[in-house]
Formats: C-alpha cells, structure tokens, sequence
C-alpha cells in the first residue's frame, strides 16, 4: 500500500508559527489549532493520547524535529498537523538539540498499518537536510505542502 | 537496554524483557552501505532502491516496537543509524551506558558476542 503525507496533511492543519515554549503547552497549542479547524471533535482525548506517549518516550528525533503521536479514537481518521517553532522546544531529542519543526500524527486506534507507514515514511522524508532546511525557510501553508509533496517518494 | 535485530520477534521480547526489568529500551536499526551494495547487487536492483527500501522498513520497525512499548508502559528510544555495526553499538554502549544486548542467534551475530563490552542476550 502506497500512503502518501501530503494526502493527510491540510493547510488549516499547519501553524506557520507556535507560541507555546515547552514540549506540551506545545501540543496543547497545536490541537487547539486543530480543534478550531474543525479538524478534530475531541481534542482532550487527543491531548491525553499524545502526552501519554511523551512520557514514555522521547518524540524529537534530532535535527530540530520532534513527531508526537498517538493512536487514539479521538480522532476519525488518519491525521497529520505541522508547527513551526522559531525559537526552539525542548522535546527531549535523542540528539539534546531543540525542535524547531513539530509533525503531529493522530490515527484511530483501528488504522495501525497506516499509521506506522506514516510515521516511517515521515522520519525518512525528515532525515534529509535540505528538506528540512526548506520546511524552517517556508513562508506558508501552500509551500509547506508543496515541499512535502515535491520531496516524498 | 539496546536491541539492534530486524525480527519482529525478538523485539516483542525485547518490550517485555524491559517491562519485567523496568529497563528503558533503546532501540536501533542500523543500515550497513557493505550490505546493502551486494543486496542491490544479488538482487539486480540499484543501490539506491534497496536502500530506500531497507531505511523505510527499518523505520517501520522502530515504530512497531514502540507502539508496542507504549501500550506495555516501557520507555522507549528509537534510533537508525548508517555505518559500520559493531562501531555504532560500541559507541551507543559508550553514549547511553546500555547495560545489555538483546539480539538474535545468527551466524553474522557472533562478531558481537565476541566484541561486546556489555552482556549480550541471544534469543
């Protein structure tokens, strides 16, 4: 099965800039986002999935990234979200670094193949610098989609 | 507690080898270029092909084991690195103070039986 990223990633899903300093006020920001959009019904559950899951792990995966994810019905469908921190959070990366860059992925419980595969597919895209140097240099949602689109295989 | 092994397995294991140790579990794909150039080569595929393939599976790996982790309550740290293995773990041992291996019983594995600074478990 092909899962393309851009597919599951809107423009009303993107915040150009997030205020929030720390890991989850971080989330809380981006799910209100996303609760506004009209993108997500129940954006506690949600918020409660994600930090569950921070505690157990450390989501930054280096280079100023961080992917915070959760499998959780709170959500109808696969779901991608983007942020983009100018002055760094401390996501705990593997790499002590802090992220810059915030891909959120929420999926039903029922979708694990799916989610997996975006997830992967996601820090593979991520690993390259000059995706990520383009992602930090966006000026809006439109170009955002365009690099992902133009840069996923 | 380190496993570096591309058996699903062995990391299921590995999740509740931590669970009932209440070890942090760090898990480790590592992509050696030596072994993917003669995979590409065998398999009459670019080198470029196998690779991307190889990094997309790893990924899907490390992700698996997590999910998997969470729901088991363990702490996980998932990581993919590209080089040589036997440098890459001594320095992981060395970066993180892993104080055991978990791997499978293959014939490739038993470079690190020998090399290993650290208890290796072999399943």
């Amino acid at each position: 099965m092909q899962l393309k990223i851009s597919e599951y990633l809107k423009s009303e899903a993107i915040m150009m800039e997030i205020k929030a300093k720390e890991k989850l006020a971080a989330i809380d920001e981006l799910v209100a986002h996303m609760v506004k959009s009209k993108l997500v019904t129940d954006g506690k559950e949600l918020i409660k999935a994600l930090a569950k899951r921070e505690n157990l792990e450390s989501t930054g995966i280096g280079d100023g990234i961080a992917i915070p994810h959760a499998r959780t019905n709170a959500v109808k469908d696969l779901l991608l979200a983007f942020a983009r921190s100018p002055q760094g959070i401390d996501f705990s990366s593997i790499d002590g670094k802090p992220s810059y860059i915030i891909f959120l992925i929420a999926s039903p419980e029922n979708q694990k193949s799916e989610y997996i595969m975006a997830l992967a597919k996601l820090s593979r895209l991520l690993r390259k610098h000059p995706v990520r140097e383009m992602l930090r240099n966006a000026k809006d949602p439109a170009e955002i989609m365009n690099i992902i689109k133009e840069n996923e295989e | 507690m380190l496993v570096s092994d591309t058996d699903q397995t062995i990391l299921s294991t590995a999740v509740q080898f931590s669970k009932s140790c209440g070890s942090k579990l760090f898990v480790l794909f590592v992509i050696e270029p030596s072994r993917i150039s003669r995979l590409a080569s065998i398999s009459h595929q670019k080198v470029k092909v196998v690779y991307d393939r190889t990094e997309e599976n790893g990924w899907q790996l490390l992700y698996l084991v997590e999910d998997e982790a969470v729901e088991n309550g363990v702490w996980t740290s998932l990581h993919l690195e590209e080089g040589n293995l036997l440098e890459i773990l001594k320095r992981y041992i060395d970066t993180y103070q892993i104080d055991a291996l978990l791997i499978k019983r293959k014939d490739e594995s038993k470079k690190i039986f020998v090399s290993s600074p650290i208890p290796v478990i072999g399943l």
